[in-house]
Protein backbone atom coordinates (compact mmCIF):
# COMPACT_ATOMS: atom_id res chain seq x y z
CA UNK A 1 0.00 0.00 0.00
CA UNK A 2 1.08 3.30 -1.12
CA UNK A 3 1.85 5.96 1.87
CA UNK A 4 -1.05 7.95 0.54
CA UNK A 5 -3.49 5.38 0.87
CA UNK A 6 -2.35 4.56 4.75
CA UNK A 7 -2.80 8.47 5.50
CA UNK A 8 -6.50 8.14 3.42
CA UNK A 9 -7.20 4.98 5.88
CA UNK A 10 -6.51 6.22 9.22
CA UNK A 11 -8.36 9.41 8.23
CA UNK A 12 -11.29 7.79 8.04
CA UNK A 13 -10.59 5.18 11.25
CA UNK A 14 -9.86 8.53 12.94
CA UNK A 15 -13.15 10.22 11.02
CA UNK A 16 -15.19 7.25 13.00
CA UNK A 17 -13.65 7.00 16.18
CA UNK A 18 -14.38 11.15 16.55
CA UNK A 19 -17.95 10.79 15.06
CA UNK A 20 -18.31 7.68 17.67
CA UNK A 21 -17.01 9.19 20.51
CA UNK A 22 -18.85 12.24 20.15
CA UNK A 23 -22.19 11.03 19.23
CA UNK A 24 -21.42 8.95 22.57
CA UNK A 25 -20.83 11.60 24.35
CA UNK A 26 -23.52 14.41 23.11
CA UNK A 27 -25.93 11.26 24.60
CA UNK A 28 -24.51 10.65 28.01
CA UNK A 29 -24.29 14.65 28.62
CA UNK A 30 -27.58 15.30 26.97
CA UNK A 31 -26.66 17.68 23.89
CA UNK A 32 -27.94 15.11 21.66
CA UNK A 33 -31.35 13.76 21.29
CA UNK A 34 -31.51 10.59 23.44
CA UNK A 35 -32.28 9.51 27.20
CA UNK A 36 -28.66 9.53 29.27
CA UNK A 37 -30.66 7.33 31.67
CA UNK A 38 -31.43 4.91 29.19
CA UNK A 39 -29.16 1.33 28.91
CA UNK A 40 -26.63 0.91 26.35
CA UNK A 41 -28.70 -2.07 24.58
CA UNK A 42 -31.88 -1.30 25.23
CA UNK A 43 -34.91 -4.34 25.80
CA UNK A 44 -36.30 -3.11 22.64
CA UNK A 45 -33.37 -3.72 20.65
CA UNK A 46 -33.07 -7.21 22.30
CA UNK A 47 -36.12 -8.09 21.22
CA UNK A 48 -36.48 -7.15 17.95
CA UNK A 49 -32.51 -9.33 18.03
CA UNK A 50 -34.72 -12.46 19.18
CA UNK A 51 -37.68 -11.93 16.82
CA UNK A 52 -35.42 -11.96 13.99
CA UNK A 53 -33.21 -15.29 15.01
CA UNK A 54 -31.74 -16.99 13.20
CA UNK A 55 -31.43 -14.46 10.51
CA UNK A 56 -30.24 -11.60 13.25
CA UNK A 57 -27.40 -14.37 14.04
CA UNK A 58 -26.83 -15.44 10.45
CA UNK A 59 -26.31 -11.92 9.84
CA UNK A 60 -23.92 -11.28 12.59
CA UNK A 61 -21.77 -14.53 10.61
CA UNK A 62 -22.15 -12.81 7.70
CA UNK A 63 -20.63 -9.53 9.00
CA UNK A 64 -17.93 -11.44 11.07
CA UNK A 65 -16.94 -12.94 7.91
CA UNK A 66 -16.72 -9.89 5.93
CA UNK A 67 -14.60 -8.39 8.54
CA UNK A 68 -12.54 -11.08 8.20
CA UNK A 69 -12.00 -10.99 4.46
CA UNK A 70 -11.57 -7.10 4.66
CA UNK A 71 -8.67 -8.33 7.23
CA UNK A 72 -7.07 -10.68 4.92
CA UNK A 73 -7.13 -8.25 2.40
CA UNK A 74 -5.50 -5.54 3.89
CA UNK A 75 -2.74 -7.72 5.27
CA UNK A 76 -2.42 -9.40 2.02
CA UNK A 77 -1.57 -5.23 0.70
CA UNK A 78 0.98 -5.03 3.70
CA UNK A 79 2.72 -7.94 3.07
CA UNK A 80 2.79 -7.40 -0.43
CA UNK A 81 6.20 -6.37 -1.87
CA UNK A 82 5.45 -2.94 -3.76
CA UNK A 83 7.95 -4.00 -7.05
CA UNK A 84 5.58 -6.56 -7.60
CA UNK A 85 2.91 -4.39 -7.81
CA UNK A 86 4.68 -1.67 -10.08
CA UNK A 87 3.69 -3.03 -13.81
CA UNK A 88 3.12 -0.61 -16.44
CA UNK A 89 1.16 -0.31 -19.25
CA UNK A 90 1.46 1.69 -21.98
CA UNK A 91 -2.22 1.90 -24.12
CA UNK A 92 -3.75 3.38 -27.01
CA UNK A 93 -7.73 4.07 -28.12
CA UNK A 94 -7.55 2.51 -31.70
CA UNK A 95 -9.74 3.74 -34.54
CA UNK A 96 -12.12 0.66 -34.15
CA UNK A 97 -13.94 0.09 -30.58
CA UNK A 98 -11.12 -1.01 -28.26
CA UNK A 99 -7.97 -0.28 -26.98
CA UNK A 100 -4.77 -1.42 -27.56
CA UNK A 101 -2.36 -2.46 -24.50
CA UNK A 102 1.08 -3.29 -24.42
CA UNK A 103 2.65 -4.21 -21.48
CA UNK A 104 5.79 -2.41 -20.78
CA UNK A 105 8.10 -4.73 -19.61
CA UNK A 106 10.46 -5.33 -22.41
CA UNK A 107 10.80 -1.96 -22.81
CA UNK A 108 11.18 -0.99 -19.33
CA UNK A 109 13.97 -4.01 -19.00
CA UNK A 110 15.84 -2.03 -21.99
CA UNK A 111 16.12 1.33 -20.32
CA UNK A 112 16.94 -0.54 -17.38
CA UNK A 113 20.27 -2.74 -19.17
CA UNK A 114 21.12 0.56 -20.88
CA UNK A 115 20.92 2.48 -17.45
CA UNK A 116 22.98 -0.24 -15.25
CA UNK A 117 25.62 0.52 -18.07
CA UNK A 118 26.94 3.19 -16.05
CA UNK A 119 29.68 2.27 -13.53
CA UNK A 120 28.05 4.24 -10.63
CA UNK A 121 24.58 2.95 -11.26
CA UNK A 122 23.93 -0.41 -8.86
CA UNK A 123 20.34 -1.01 -9.96
CA UNK A 124 17.96 0.66 -11.99
CA UNK A 125 13.94 0.44 -11.80
CA UNK A 126 12.05 1.77 -14.46
CA UNK A 127 8.10 1.99 -14.79
CA UNK A 128 5.95 3.19 -17.56
CA UNK A 129 2.68 4.40 -17.65
CA UNK A 130 0.38 6.55 -20.02
CA UNK A 131 -0.09 6.50 -23.22
CA UNK A 132 1.97 4.81 -26.18
CA UNK A 133 3.80 7.80 -27.94
CA UNK A 134 4.12 10.09 -25.21
CA UNK A 135 4.50 7.66 -21.90
CA UNK A 136 5.27 8.47 -18.13
CA UNK A 137 8.81 7.13 -17.33
CA UNK A 138 9.47 6.91 -13.82
CA UNK A 139 12.99 5.91 -12.60
CA UNK A 140 14.72 4.60 -9.67
CA UNK A 141 18.67 4.32 -9.76
CA UNK A 142 20.40 3.27 -6.71
CA UNK A 143 23.87 4.60 -7.25
CA UNK A 144 27.22 3.73 -5.90
CA UNK A 145 28.82 5.77 -2.83
CA UNK A 146 31.54 6.61 -5.79
CA UNK A 147 29.23 8.13 -8.00
CA UNK A 148 29.69 11.74 -9.35
CA UNK A 149 25.70 12.52 -9.12
CA UNK A 150 26.14 14.77 -12.02
CA UNK A 151 28.07 12.14 -14.17
CA UNK A 152 24.87 9.67 -13.65
CA UNK A 153 22.17 12.64 -14.01
CA UNK A 154 23.52 13.20 -17.55
CA UNK A 155 23.74 9.55 -18.57
CA UNK A 156 20.49 8.88 -17.42
CA UNK A 157 19.41 11.82 -19.48
CA UNK A 158 21.70 10.06 -22.22
CA UNK A 159 19.57 6.98 -22.00
CA UNK A 160 16.46 8.77 -21.81
CA UNK A 161 16.69 10.43 -25.21
CA UNK A 162 18.33 7.12 -27.07
CA UNK A 163 15.35 5.04 -25.75
CA UNK A 164 12.73 8.10 -26.66
CA UNK A 165 14.61 7.20 -30.18
CA UNK A 166 14.62 3.78 -30.37
CA UNK A 167 11.60 3.32 -29.30
CA UNK A 168 9.63 5.80 -30.80
CA UNK A 169 8.34 6.90 -27.45
CA UNK A 170 9.31 10.61 -26.26
CA UNK A 171 8.21 10.91 -22.24
CA UNK A 172 5.90 13.39 -21.49
CA UNK A 173 6.91 13.37 -17.73
CA UNK A 174 10.14 11.96 -16.57
CA UNK A 175 10.70 11.26 -12.75
CA UNK A 176 14.06 10.31 -11.23
CA UNK A 177 15.00 9.00 -7.80
CA UNK A 178 18.32 8.58 -7.17
CA UNK A 179 19.23 7.16 -4.03
CA UNK A 180 23.13 6.86 -3.07
CA UNK A 181 24.63 4.42 -0.76
CA UNK A 182 26.32 5.36 2.71
CA UNK A 183 30.02 5.70 2.77
CA UNK A 184 32.49 8.00 1.50
CA UNK A 185 34.68 6.89 -1.93
CA UNK B 1 4.76 8.58 10.40
CA UNK B 2 4.75 6.64 7.56
CA UNK B 3 7.00 3.21 9.52
CA UNK B 4 4.35 4.20 12.23
CA UNK B 5 1.08 3.79 9.86
CA UNK B 6 2.36 0.81 8.48
CA UNK B 7 2.91 -1.09 11.69
CA UNK B 8 -0.44 0.37 12.54
CA UNK B 9 -2.46 -1.14 10.01
CA UNK B 10 -0.83 -4.40 10.30
CA UNK B 11 -2.32 -4.44 13.64
CA UNK B 12 -5.43 -3.22 12.35
CA UNK B 13 -5.81 -5.96 9.77
CA UNK B 14 -4.67 -8.68 11.98
CA UNK B 15 -7.11 -7.18 14.86
CA UNK B 16 -9.88 -7.14 11.80
CA UNK B 17 -9.30 -10.93 11.03
CA UNK B 18 -9.47 -12.37 14.05
CA UNK B 19 -12.25 -10.62 15.45
CA UNK B 20 -14.08 -11.25 12.31
CA UNK B 21 -13.45 -14.43 12.34
CA UNK B 22 -14.55 -15.72 15.88
CA UNK B 23 -17.51 -13.25 15.45
CA UNK B 24 -18.67 -15.30 11.87
CA UNK B 25 -17.91 -18.79 13.76
CA UNK B 26 -19.39 -18.09 16.83
CA UNK B 27 -22.24 -16.79 15.39
CA UNK B 28 -22.77 -19.51 13.07
CA UNK B 29 -22.46 -21.77 16.12
CA UNK B 30 -24.91 -20.09 17.84
CA UNK B 31 -27.40 -19.97 14.66
CA UNK B 32 -26.98 -23.93 14.59
CA UNK B 33 -27.87 -24.06 18.75
CA UNK B 34 -24.62 -25.25 19.35
CA UNK B 35 -22.74 -24.13 22.48
CA UNK B 36 -20.52 -20.54 21.44
CA UNK B 37 -17.82 -20.59 24.13
CA UNK B 38 -16.31 -17.42 23.61
CA UNK B 39 -19.68 -15.68 23.50
CA UNK B 40 -21.31 -17.11 26.62
CA UNK B 41 -17.68 -16.60 28.59
CA UNK B 42 -16.76 -12.61 27.87
CA UNK B 43 -19.55 -11.21 29.99
CA UNK B 44 -19.83 -8.13 27.40
CA UNK B 45 -23.81 -8.87 27.04
CA UNK B 46 -24.06 -8.29 30.84
CA UNK B 47 -21.77 -5.02 30.21
CA UNK B 48 -24.19 -3.84 27.20
CA UNK B 49 -27.31 -4.63 28.78
CA UNK B 50 -26.52 -3.05 32.46
CA UNK B 51 -24.07 0.14 31.57
CA UNK B 52 -25.93 3.35 31.13
CA UNK B 53 -24.76 6.24 28.91
CA UNK B 54 -24.47 8.43 31.82
CA UNK B 55 -22.17 6.05 33.39
CA UNK B 56 -18.55 7.39 34.36
CA UNK B 57 -17.58 4.00 32.34
CA UNK B 58 -19.40 4.78 29.07
CA UNK B 59 -17.95 8.43 29.32
CA UNK B 60 -14.26 7.66 29.60
CA UNK B 61 -14.32 5.09 26.97
CA UNK B 62 -16.19 8.03 24.50
CA UNK B 63 -13.65 10.53 25.35
CA UNK B 64 -10.46 8.43 24.99
CA UNK B 65 -12.06 7.05 21.46
CA UNK B 66 -12.70 10.59 20.31
CA UNK B 67 -9.41 12.16 21.82
CA UNK B 68 -7.27 9.09 20.19
CA UNK B 69 -9.54 9.69 16.67
CA UNK B 70 -8.21 13.52 16.99
CA UNK B 71 -4.75 12.52 17.51
CA UNK B 72 -4.98 9.97 14.64
CA UNK B 73 -6.20 12.93 12.43
CA UNK B 74 -4.40 15.59 12.98
CA UNK B 75 -0.86 13.35 12.70
CA UNK B 76 -2.61 12.51 9.37
CA UNK B 77 -3.05 15.81 8.57
CA UNK B 78 -0.28 17.63 9.06
CA UNK B 79 2.59 18.22 6.45
CA UNK B 80 4.65 15.64 6.29
CA UNK B 81 8.20 15.90 5.58
CA UNK B 82 8.77 15.13 1.69
CA UNK B 83 10.68 11.83 0.97
CA UNK B 84 12.82 13.01 -1.53
CA UNK B 85 14.32 16.41 -2.44
CA UNK B 86 13.99 18.04 -5.66
CA UNK B 87 17.12 18.74 -7.37
CA UNK B 88 15.83 20.86 -10.65
CA UNK B 89 12.52 21.75 -11.86
CA UNK B 90 12.81 20.91 -15.30
CA UNK B 91 14.63 17.81 -15.61
CA UNK B 92 12.44 15.67 -12.62
CA UNK B 93 15.67 14.33 -10.88
CA UNK B 94 15.12 13.82 -7.12
CA UNK B 95 17.83 12.87 -4.49
CA UNK B 96 16.45 10.45 -1.46
CA UNK B 97 16.16 12.94 1.02
CA UNK B 98 17.34 9.99 3.94
CA UNK B 99 20.37 9.15 1.99
CA UNK B 100 21.18 12.55 1.01
CA UNK B 101 21.17 13.61 4.76
CA UNK B 102 23.40 10.85 5.72
CA UNK B 103 25.74 11.01 3.46
CA UNK B 104 26.30 14.55 4.40
CA UNK B 105 26.50 13.48 8.44
CA UNK B 106 29.49 11.27 6.79
CA UNK B 107 31.34 13.99 5.42
CA UNK B 108 30.85 15.72 9.13
CA UNK B 109 32.10 13.10 10.89
CA UNK B 110 34.59 12.71 8.44
CA UNK B 111 36.43 16.24 9.91
CA UNK B 112 39.01 15.51 12.56
CA UNK B 113 37.66 16.61 16.16
CA UNK B 114 34.20 15.65 15.24
CA UNK B 115 32.69 12.58 16.69
CA UNK B 116 28.81 11.96 15.99
CA UNK B 117 26.94 14.60 13.44
CA UNK B 118 23.45 14.45 12.35
CA UNK B 119 21.71 16.78 9.29
CA UNK B 120 18.66 17.22 8.51
CA UNK B 121 17.86 19.07 4.81
CA UNK B 122 14.92 21.23 4.64
CA UNK B 123 14.03 22.91 0.75
CA UNK B 124 13.11 26.50 0.47
CA UNK B 125 11.94 27.46 -2.61
CA UNK B 126 14.85 26.39 -4.73
CA UNK B 127 17.48 26.40 -2.20
CA UNK B 128 18.47 23.92 0.50
CA UNK B 129 18.95 24.73 3.94
CA UNK B 130 21.04 21.42 5.54
CA UNK B 131 21.57 21.97 9.43
CA UNK B 132 24.11 20.25 11.22
CA UNK B 133 24.82 18.84 15.08
CA UNK B 134 27.49 17.26 15.85
CA UNK B 135 29.27 16.93 19.05
CA UNK B 136 33.30 17.25 18.77
CA UNK B 137 35.11 20.55 18.87
CA UNK B 138 33.51 23.88 18.66
CA UNK B 139 36.48 25.26 16.62
CA UNK B 140 36.24 22.83 13.80
CA UNK B 141 33.04 24.45 12.54
CA UNK B 142 34.32 26.08 9.48
CA UNK B 143 35.82 22.76 8.34
CA UNK B 144 32.19 21.23 9.13
CA UNK B 145 30.42 23.44 6.92
CA UNK B 146 33.10 23.26 3.86
CA UNK B 147 32.61 19.71 3.97
CA UNK B 148 29.21 19.40 4.16
CA UNK B 149 29.60 22.11 1.26
CA UNK B 150 32.03 20.08 -0.66
CA UNK B 151 29.69 16.94 -0.62
CA UNK B 152 26.50 18.75 -1.33
CA UNK B 153 28.81 19.71 -4.73
CA UNK B 154 29.56 15.80 -5.28
CA UNK B 155 25.80 15.42 -5.05
CA UNK B 156 25.00 17.77 -7.46
CA UNK B 157 22.27 19.66 -5.15
CA UNK B 158 20.74 22.79 -6.30
CA UNK B 159 21.80 26.12 -5.17
CA UNK B 160 22.26 26.03 -1.00
CA UNK B 161 21.28 28.81 1.42
CA UNK B 162 23.06 28.94 5.12
CA UNK B 163 24.41 25.62 6.07
CA UNK B 164 23.53 25.63 9.96
CA UNK B 165 26.69 23.98 12.22
CA UNK B 166 25.52 23.60 15.92
CA UNK B 167 28.99 21.84 17.34
CA UNK B 168 28.28 20.40 20.90
CA UNK B 169 31.88 19.67 23.04
CA UNK B 170 32.19 16.40 23.76
CA UNK B 171 31.30 15.31 27.27
CA UNK B 172 34.02 14.10 29.12
CA UNK B 173 33.33 11.03 31.28
CA UNK B 174 34.31 11.33 35.33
Amino acid sequence: MTDAAHRLLWTIVALLLVLGGGVALGVSFDVLPGDPGAVLVGAGALDRWRLAAPWSTLAAAVAGALLALAGARLLARELHRPDHAMRGTLSRPGRRPGRTRLATEVLAHALERDLTGDPGVRRARVVLTGAPPRPDVWIRVDLTADARAAGVREHVHSAVRRFATTAGCQPAHLDVTARIEPGRP
Amino acid sequence: MRTVNRVASMVLATALLVVGAVVAVQALLVALDRPAPLLDRTGWYGVLTSARWHDPGVRTVAGAAALVGLAILAAQLRRWTPVRLRTDERDGWHLHRRCVERRLADAATAVPGVRRARVRVRRRGTEWHPRVRATGDPAARAEVEFAVHQELHRLAAPRTGQITVRLLPQRRPV
